[in-house]
């Protein structure tokens, strides 16, 4: 900004803005902390905290802020140049694999599971499923967009790769997933989540289980791939770091696999097209998509009604972190059912579930204060929504992408039958029920596998 | 039942015999551990981290008496009487500064470049209020 400034910060996220200070280019920067949280505290309680002590320095606030606006700079606070990292070295000094493999969990080199150590044969080895040089770049990543972008190679992902023990020709799908330059692990207080979904050809060349327990921690394929894409965002992207470039208060459990899974083509109904069809690839085209949310549900419903209006309901009714986008994860056996009730493409049937579900009231209006106070002003049709109660259902949907102001929730458009939806629809398992997935998932992007290849 | 219990244990449970009563196929021979390790090099798996430019702090003044200074307010969620409280609380002790309380346009995560030209033209200082 160019003039004198303090941060108030809460005490919790100390690591974090000393971090982040340090990544925006001002090591030192004067910072003062509140007790910690702010929000939804009482008046008198606000008075306390502001009469008492930063929580981190024991100073008292009022006169550390006084005095962080007012104190001379340091020569080095004043002057421009260069904060140098610590060089990266391509191997690490040498010692037994026991300590080896200590070290690697001590820093945050994995997940927290065994992995296997990156000799140079393993890499070598590895690199064997690309024609790509090793010192090709591949991308950048970084944790959230206050952190500074990391970059890597193709050596480098193959270092996380074979970690993970995953096998050479799953390299060109590790590659494609790292290439997308999305982290894993987005750094944010709510804990998010990723999914990636492979198509094409590759899926049977290197053995995916397209069938039963597709999502599930059976076929070495699906699970390699799947953790790889976090070490990667660990290790390559720069995330992962609990308190500095990690916030989710409560992690996910979703980030151990990121759900990969490929997509059941021959389980396709007729006229549907494979995910990566419909994101313009061709169909004889390898393509990993990758999503992003926050929490899945795995739902079966015996009930009268047919599919498509159990998962319309489920929809209308869903309730997490991320509500104004949706991906449905269906078995082949939900999927043909759906289709045989007159949706002839994925498209289709995510029109006509964007265009039939509303919004529960209370979840509406809280989420819409604009539109709260149009209702409060008595201006229709908000008014007449409003007497109806937050147990009624507000005919807005929830999962047609609207245009409008940013933070003022899904009120910008009322009309909106043609605009684009939210919802995802995708197809794996193994046909054993009739059993369906979903979630807050939105698409984030395909990549091209056979160009990594 | 009871004889197959007898035989298993009798065998020992170790080795082949264990392994062929539970339809397994036969395990290699027990080889002890290697007490010492031998050393070995392995890859770094991090990636490359940029230099990061400096950014200098902008000058203090030796006092705040006659100055400006906004209370940039982030609007993060149920924090107005914190804002309030800070306000009041500045005002109080700091008498001689006038105390501006501004709530930044749009959500948190925006930018608002008008206020920052407004604070940078009046020659102001700021307190950035972060929630949560």
């Amino acid at each position: 900004m160019g003039v004198p400034t303090v941060p108030l910060i809460t005490a919790r996220f100390k690591e974090l803005v000393t971090t982040i200070s340090y990544k925006k280019g001002i090591p030192n920067m004067r910072i003062t902390y509140t007790p910690h949280p702010i929000t939804d505290r009482p008046r008198d309680l606000c008075d306390k905290y502001v009469q008492g002590a930063d929580p981190n320095t024991g100073q008292p606030l009022l006169e550390e802020i006084y005095g962080g606006l007012t104190r001379p700079l340091s020569t080095e606070d004043a002057a421009p140049g260069f904060l140098k990292r610590d060089p990266r070295t391509r191997l690490l000094p040498s010692d037994t694999p026991e300590n080896l493999l200590a070290y690697f969990h001590q820093q945050g080199f994995t997940d927290g599971n065994a992995i296997i150590l990156p000799t140079e044969r393993k890499v070598e080895e590895m690199l064997k499923g690309t024609s790509r040089q090793p010192d090709e770049w591949v991308g950048q990543m970084r944790p959230s967009p206050p952190h500074e972008a990391w970059y890597y190679t193709v050596e480098m992902v193959a270092v996380n790769a074979v970690m993970v023990g995953a096998k050479p020709e799953y390299f060109p799908v590790i590659l494609a997933i790292a290439s997308k330059g999305l982290t894993s692990m987005f750094s944010s207080t709510s804990s998010f989540a990723r999914m990636v979904v492979v198509n094409g050809p590759v899926v049977k060349e290197i053995g995916m289980n397209t069938s039963i327990g597709a999502l599930g921690p059976n076929n070495q394929a699906n699970s390699c791939i799947g953790r790889c894409w976090t070490l990667i965002s660990k290790n390559l992207g720069g995330s992962g770091k609990p308190g500095e470039t990690y916030l989710g208060s409560q992690g996910n459990q979703l980030n151990y696999n990121n759900l990969c899974c490929p997509e059941t083509e021959d389980g396709l109904p007729a006229g549907w097209e494979p995910l990566h069809v419909q994101k313009g690839f061709k169909k004889t085209e390898s393509v990993v998509s990758l999503f992003s949310g926050w929490s899945f549900n795995d739902i079966a419903w015996y009930s009268p009604l047919p599919q498509h209006e159990v998962i319309r309901g489920w929809l209308e009714h869903f309730f997490s972190f991320g509500t104004t986008q949706a991906t449905l994860v269906l078995d082949p056996l939900v999927a043909a059912d759906v289709a045989a009730k007159g949706y002839p493409t994925k498209e289709a049937f995510a029109k006509y579930l964007a265009e039939n579900t509303g919004t529960p009231g209370w979840l509406y209006w809280s989420q819409n204060t604009e539109a709260l106070k149009q209702a409060q002003a008595g201006v229709e049709p908000y008014a007449g929504w409003l007497k109806q109660g937050p147990g009624a259902v507000v005919p807005v949907s929830r999962y047609l992408r609207r245009a409008g102001p940013r933070g003022g929730g899904f009120i910008a458009s009322l009309t909106g039958k043609d605009d684009p939806t939210t919802i995802e629809v995708v197809v794996t398992g193994g046909g054993t029920n009739t059993f369906w997935s979903g979630g807050d998932f939105g698409y984030a992007g395909s990549a091209s596998v056979d160009q990594w290849r | 039942m009871k004889g197959s219990r007898r035989f298993f244990l009798k065998s020992g449970a170790t080795g082949m015999g264990a392994a062929a009563l539970a339809g397994l196929p036969a395990l290699p021979a027990f080889a002890a551990a290697p007490e010492k390790q031998e050393k070995i090099v392995v890859m770094n798996p991090r990636g490359i981290q940029p230099d990061i430019r400096k950014i200098p702090m902008a000058a203090r003044p030796a006092t705040l008496d006659g100055k400006t200074v906004y209370i940039v307010d982030v609007k993060y969620p149920n924090t107005k009487p914190f804002a309030d409280a800070l306000l009041a609380g500045l005002q109080a002790k700091y008498p001689k500064t006038t105390w501006i309380w501004r709530p930044k346009a749009a959500g948190y995560m925006d930018d608002d470049a008008a206020l920052w030209k407004e604070i940078k033209e009046k020659n102001a200082a700021a307190i950035v209020m972060l929630g949560h």
